[in-house]
């Protein structure tokens, strides 16, 4: 019976906190208090503290701030032009044409930022222009720009896999290499989705663009030799365990540096506001972890997810079955908050939950990502939406139109992932490690 | 330790809480003297808020320097002892520093359906939240600042193999102590190298939440005055 009236207090309480827009992370940390008064004798304080300083000072963390770091100062240099300037010669042969810059830019800048809102920006400032002057329909680069920007959370490095993996203490090495292949996968996806468009709605096609000879091809492309090198050193040395992810977060904010001293658009404002910006964000990823650091340590005396971990367990679904019933879960929570926040807010409970059932939970953080990326483009509350309706002044509703059949697309994905689990486990599972 | 020991005879909870709630009332009605009261420490809160950002951009940068050092260490084959535990110290003091910074730039996100109604709940329902977010982040200041006052108290140490110099706790000491006993603090000071003191890489954790809470009492006050609070360019969802 307490269980049942814990739940009832967490939830209202939760409710009324983040409802009235108090900021995620204080309102989580005011649930926790209510919960730790209210089920423990244990002084709330003092163990908040002690919880939330070990977390916060810990060193698997350190990763984040360096990967948001990495990605801001990509942000702030030319690969917006060069991105498009250098793929583009190479996607005019597909059917399709250019629309498929809109992936590979995407693919390509979330393995070197962890954001979504920021590969939409670095990809859709150039690509919305130059497709739009070539004719192509509206919806298609809406559509598809907003679909394949949510790439950012699952190609590393991911901002959502780092906080997953801080959450239930598990590798992100691993949680990287398992993100490759589906994040592939589904950009082939939203690849075929064009190529389908190509030969479906023969009318919509623009005037082919005109040929190329391949040496000028390649002096186009040449400013992304760079940027792909970085990738694969990234990648690549966490890959082979010549680094933690931390290490390679430092090699990528390095390698970003010499990037854009190379292109010479590193100057002292750039740098700056790309450190203040990675500041910022960090820190708020920094609060609402401390907030659910205090929230998991106070649902732990009430003895709920333990609880809840068993009656799901007696219940004899199958994986199946609650694979799908979180896939639903996750949706409509993504309908009113942030990927993150709705990561960290429920593990607490979902954690012990998909262990007692046997799923793997590196592979479970992959569907995460894929529903979480689904989420950033269902209205009401999806990130992507408004970062492309600042960019377009379109309204929300027609951008979340044009991305239904992305939608459906990723969660074609997530029946993939069922399917097909190890696409998410395989490269994890062999990844050389050095000790 | 008492946790809410009296101060000058009013519990330390009437003085962190009450009080404030109080002059925000204050605030609300007496919007004219507020304003001219306030105004210098606005001026002054904004460079504070400001410098702590740019403090914890320098905790940013140190913990790369500390995993550029802890990499070049390992491929030389030379011990960089306890270079974790210093890059975790860095990253708490770079999210802790950068709280109430990154309130101000509108970068901590909220649900903000209900905000979104109307002008009206846009000010009302934010002078509530921001009012909840206070007494929260009050609260977590005032046991951050106690925890590491136990730390210091209790001599306690670091867990890992991290060590400073004895020079460097007796600098950062300073801060805390009495010109008087500046003497005698130097005079025990020798150039050994000790194990961390907890206290150490927990003060900018006070310092920080402390920080957090007064901007957020800060924001409540600006919007009860002014009709618009210091937090610039929050994403609307």
């Amino acid at each position: 019976m307490t269980e049942l009236y814990a739940t009832a207090i967490f939830l209202f309480v939760l409710f009324a906190l983040l409802g009235s827009s108090v900021w995620i992370g204080l309102a989580l940390m005011g649930v926790a208090w209510v919960g730790m008064e209210l089920f423990t004798t244990r002084p709330a304080g003092d163990a908040m503290i002690t919880t939330i300083w070990t977390g916060a000072s810990s060193w698997t963390l350190t990763a984040l701030p360096l990967f948001i770091w990495m990605g801001e100062i990509l942000f702030r240099t030319r690969l917006s032009q060069d991105l498009f300037r250098g793929l583009a010669p190479w996607m005019r042969w597909l059917p399709g044409g250019l629309l498929h810059t809109n992936i590979a830019g995407c693919t390509l800048f979330a393995a070197v930022s962890g954001s979504s809102a920021a590969t939409l920006t670095t990809v859709g400032k150039m690509s919305i222009p130059e497709l739009r002057k070539r004719g192509y329909p509206e919806y298609m680069i809406i559509g598809t720009l907003a679909g394949a920007a949510t790439l950012g959370l699952m190609i590393p490095p991911s901002l959502t896999l780092i906080v997953y993996g801080v959450t239930i203490n598990e590798s992100i090495t691993k949680l990287f290499m398992a993100g490759i292949l589906p994040g592939l996968v589904l950009s082939s996806l939203f690849m075929a989705y064009i190529i389908g468009w190509h030969f479906l709605r023969k009318d919509e096609r623009p005037e082919p663009e005109p040929s190329m000879p391949l040496t000028e091809m390649f002096s186009e492309s040449r400013f992304l030799i760079p940027v792909l090198m970085l990738v694969f050193t990234v990648i690549g040395s966490m890959y082979f365990g010549w680094a933690t992810a931390t290490e390679a977060a430092a090699v990528g904010v390095l390698g970003s540096l010499a990037l854009a001293t190379l292109q010479r658009s590193l100057t002292w404002e750039t740098f700056s506001a790309s450190l203040m910006g990675a500041t910022r964000t960090s820190a708020m990823i920094a609060l609402i972890l401390m907030g659910a650091a205090f929230l998991s340590l106070a649902m732990g005396f009430t003895g709920l997810p333990r609880a809840l971990a068993t009656w799901i367990d007696t219940m004899n679904l199958s994986p199946i079955v609650l694979i799908a019933v979180l896939t639903v879960f996750y949706l409509v929570l993504g309908m009113f908050m942030d990927g993150l926040s709705s990561v960290v807010l429920t593990m607490a409970i979902v954690e012990p939950m998909i262990r007692q059932a046997g799923i793997d939970v590196i592979w479970f953080g992959i569907f995460l990502v894929v529903v979480i990326e689904t989420a950033q483009v269902t209205p009401p509350i999806g990130f992507n939406l408004f970062v492309l309706q600042g960019m377009t002044t379109h309204e929300i509703s027609y951008i979340a139109k044009t991305a239904i059949p992305m939608v459906g697309l990723m969660l074609l994905m997530v029946v993939i992932l069922v399917v097909w689990p190890e696409l998410a486990t395989w490269l994890p599972d062999n990844i050389r490690s050095n000790n | 330790m008492n946790d809410w020991a009296s101060l000058l005879g009013i519990p330390l909870w009437a003085w962190l809480f009450v009080m404030p709630i109080i002059f925000a009332t204050l605030c609300f009605f007496f919007r004219a003297t507020g304003k001219r009261l306030l105004t210098p420490v606005w001026h002054l809160l904004d460079r504070v808020y400001l410098a702590s950002g740019v403090l914890a951009a320098v905790f940013m940068v140190i913990i790369l320097v500390i995993i550029v050092l802890q990499m070049i260490a390992r491929w030389s084959s030379v011990s960089f002892q306890g270079s974790t535990e210093f890059a975790g110290y860095a990253m708490a003091a770079t999210s802790f520093f950068a709280f109430a910074y990154a309130l101000n730039n509108g970068a901590h996100i909220r649900v903000s359906i209900l905000l979104n109604i109307n002008n009206f709940t846009r000010k009302w329902v934010d002078a509530y939240a921001m009012l909840i977010a206070a007494v929260t982040a009050t609260y977590f200041a005032r046991y951050a600042v106690k925890t590491n006052f136990m730390s210091d108290m209790l001599n306690d140490r670091t867990q890992g193999q991290d060590q400073v110099p004895e020079w460097f706790i007796a600098f950062i000491s300073m801060f805390g102590t009495w010109p008087t006993d500046w003497g005698e603090l130097w005079a025990n000071v020798g150039d050994a190298w000790v194990y961390t003191p907890v206290w150490l890489p927990q003060l900018p954790m006070s310092i920080g939440s402390t920080l957090l809470a007064i901007a957020l009492w800060d924001n409540l006050f600006r919007l009860l005055i002014n009709g618009k609070s210091n937090i610039k360019g929050e994403a609307v969802e």
